[in-house]
């Protein structure tokens, strides 16, 4: 039991953890409406994407990379299909998700196609080719956004349906959504690929140390190429999910929003440089991130002090994580002294 | 004559890479002379390159030290952006408030170097005492730094600044920009930093190696942090340059140039791992960017089409890169193959 407890002290996670739950308290007390089942229905609806992101994220920076480009590829992925399905009149989701699946999968392979074979620096690779993609986008498929009235119906039916339906007193219902149900599927099967495949023992062993994974025998082109069609394809599905929640497709949407999705993975204790974290430390992360964009009005703090605080946040959140690293390092190092 | 052509033949350049960068260089401004001889090569064209990219090129220098140092610096739209916010306010407020023009136009100039000197120190105090990773601390500042032009604008955009500041940013000496001359003072600057000081050369020492350079007796720590402070006073006068020449500030201005920066930086030769990037390199990319830029302007091609060229500039010339050096290294292999078997015979 000791151990259990010095061991969490030790996770940045726990600290994170613990400021969900006093932030949350804290707008509990100012804002009762805070800690109702509809208003965290509601949270769970409108995060999941940003989650399934995360994801991807998570597994990019695991695998010792940092992908920016994972926004864009869920706007090409949701433009370009909401614009099939328009054009050719198939008013079906699964065809959409294939669609959109299929697009993130083929750009996360170009992706790693610069990473892995040319070996280039990941973040720059993704920052061209997130401006590539949407610039690409724009110019040769549309800038004209798709609103409600033009949307298929399937999406907005998409949108809006429920697992799990409650009543309100009044006799109005609420639900808890399928977005849930997708995030659930997305965090189960990503748990498995990590925890009882070689390729995701592999993404763990890529990200501590390229050149050591590939002489242990890892065929770390394949994991590379992995790693970034998998966070591809949540991107797609992540880009039907979020059309379903807005309703609205506007192709300059999503772009922007990469840097605090992984701010978010790496508050959860995800290490940039690789190798380090977990998708239990992710999903706190993203808990931490939604509250903060979602909450800030609920406390009477304007819109404007969101991208504030999740800079704060991120710098505050980091700082900890490197400064107990360091204070280990020295603290070995005074107990290696000792003993010589 | 004959001399002059030994010259020439005998000339040789610093960074073998700057070689391929010149033939680029003065392929692309024939390419764009070639198609529309009259547009490119007029008075009017030359002057308003030469007076486009200063606010960028100033960024790009401030990125490139990063760089050096084997780090990257991603908030210095965002800083610029911030400082920009302060000296909008100060020059629109200030005369209002009954200051002098002149005075006022110093004080915000003040207070701009002042701000960097504070965002440049906080990024310093994150990398090099707190030892994060120079991606992430500069990615958390840059949301701090957008986040408080954000708060104190509310997003609205300051315009309407004196008739001398903008100067600055829109003045000509003689037909020249002064934003150029600006740009020219500080390329000088930042060249003699690089290549006459101790400074300088501990940036590509750190770069190169930071374990060496801390054996080798380097404050690796005051470095570094010298090193951030630049780029946030290099990414001020960019912000400076920036307003006077919109007379007007919103948060959000110039969110482009950040990808552009980088490009420009691994386009002029800095290696994103440090310990390599020089001046004339750096200025040779800035030139095929802007000759670019203008000329797929005046071809009247979208904003979008650029944002997609940019994107595969970037790639390409990385990708070029890593191609030259495997063929050099393996050319080298095969070199020292065939001498190891001339020997062994």
């Amino acid at each position: 039991m000791n151990r259990m407890i010095r061991q969490l002290t030790r996770r940045s996670e726990t600290y994170v953890l613990l400021i969900v739950i006093l932030f949350s308290a804290f707008v509990t007390a100012i804002n009762p409406a805070f800690l109702t089942l509809e208003n965290l229905f509601d949270l769970l609806r409108s995060s999941s994407g940003t989650a399934i992101l995360a994801v991807g994220i998570f597994l990019v920076l695991l695998s010792g990379g940092v992908d920016v480009s994972c926004t864009t590829i869920a706007i090409v992925g949701q433009y370009i299909s909401v614009n099939v399905l328009i054009r050719t009149g198939i008013d079906n989701i699964f065809f959409m998700f294939a669609i959109s699946i299929a697009l993130g999968i083929a750009l996360g392979a170009i992706n790693a196609v610069f990473v892995s074979l040319f070996r280039l620096p990941t973040l720059i690779v993704t920052l061209g080719t997130s401006s590539l993609y949407h610039g690409a986008m724009l110019e040769f498929v549309g800038t004209k956004a798709v609103n409600v009235g033009g949307l298929p119906q399937s999406i907005k039916t998409f949108g809006t349906m429920d697992v799990l339906t409650l009543y309100r007193p009044d006799g109005t219902t609420y639900g808890l959504s399928v977005f849930f149900v997708m995030l659930v599927a997305v965090l189960t099967l990503t748990y498995f690929i990590l925890k009882f495949t070689m390729v995701g023992r592999g993404i763990y062993a890529v990200g501590g140390n390229l050149e050591a994974a590939r002489r242990a025998g890892f065929n770390t082109t394949k994991i590379q190429f992995f790693v970034y069609m998998y966070a591809g394809m949540l991107a797609g599905i992540m880009g039907v999910m979020h059309l379903g929640l807005i309703r609205y497709s506007n192709p300059n949407y999503l772009v922007g929003t990469e840097l605090s999705i992984i701010a978010a993975v790496v508050l959860g204790g995800t290490r940039i440089s690789g190798g380090t974290g977990t998708i239990t430390g992710t999903m706190i992360g993203v808990m931490l991130i939604t509250i903060l964009e979602k909450n800030l009005i609920m406390i009477g703090l304007s819109s404007y002090w969101q991208q504030f605080f999740v800079g704060v946040v991120l710098i505050l959140g980091v700082s900890i994580t490197y400064l107990q690293a360091k204070f280990q390092k020295t603290g070995r190092q005074i107990i290696l002294k000792e003993e010589e | 004559m004959n001399t002059i052509m030994q010259k020439i033949k005998a000339f040789k350049f610093k960074e073998p890479k700057n070689k391929y960068l010149f033939i680029v260089m003065m392929a692309a401004i024939l390419i764009m002379t070639v198609l529309m001889p009259r547009q490119f090569l007029s008075a009017v064209n030359i002057q308003s390159m030469a007076a486009q990219f200063p606010e960028f090129g100033f960024l790009a220098l401030a990125m490139m030290l990063a760089m050096i140092t084997g780090g990257i610096d991603l908030s210095v739209v965002a800083a610029a952006n911030f400082t920009g916010v302060i000296a909008a306010l100060i020059l629109t407020n200030g005369t209002a408030a009954g200051l002098a023009t002149t005075s006022a136009i110093l004080l915000a100039i003040l207070a701009v170097i002042g701000i960097a000197i504070l965002c440049g120190l906080a990024n310093g105090v994150l990398i090099a005492l707190v030892g994060v990773p120079p991606i992430l601390a500069t990615l958390g500042t840059q949301g701090l730094f957008l986040g408080l032009a954000t708060v104190i604008t509310e997003g609205y955009s300051i315009s309407g600044f004196p008739t001398e500041f903008m100067f600055l940013g829109n003045g000509t000496v003689f037909g020249v920009p002064f934003s150029f001359i600006l740009f020219v003072i500080g390329a000088v600057i930042v060249w003699m930093l690089l290549n006459r000081t101790r400074q300088g050369f501990t940036m590509y020492m750190i770069g190169s190696s930071p374990t060496v350079s801390r054996y080798s007796g380097v404050n690796n720590t005051k470095v570094i942090m010298k090193t951030y402070i630049l780029t946030a006073i290099l990414a001020g006068i960019a912000s400076v340059i920036m307003i006077s020449r919109a007379n007007s500030m919103r948060p959000g201005y110039g969110s482009a140039y950040l990808l552009q920066a980088i490009l420009v930086v691994v386009l002029g030769g800095a290696d994103p791992d440090g310990g390599f990037g020089n001046i004339p390199g750096l200025i040779m990319g800035i030139i095929i960017l802007q000759v670019t830029q203008s000329g797929l302007n005046i071809m009247a091609f979208s904003p979008f089409f650029k944002k997609f060229m940019w994107g595969f500039a970037l790639l390409l010339v990385m990708t070029i890169n890593y191609i030259a050096q495997w063929y050099g290294n393996y050319k080298r292999v095969k070199k020292m193959k065939a001498q190891a078997s001339i020997g062994s015979a």
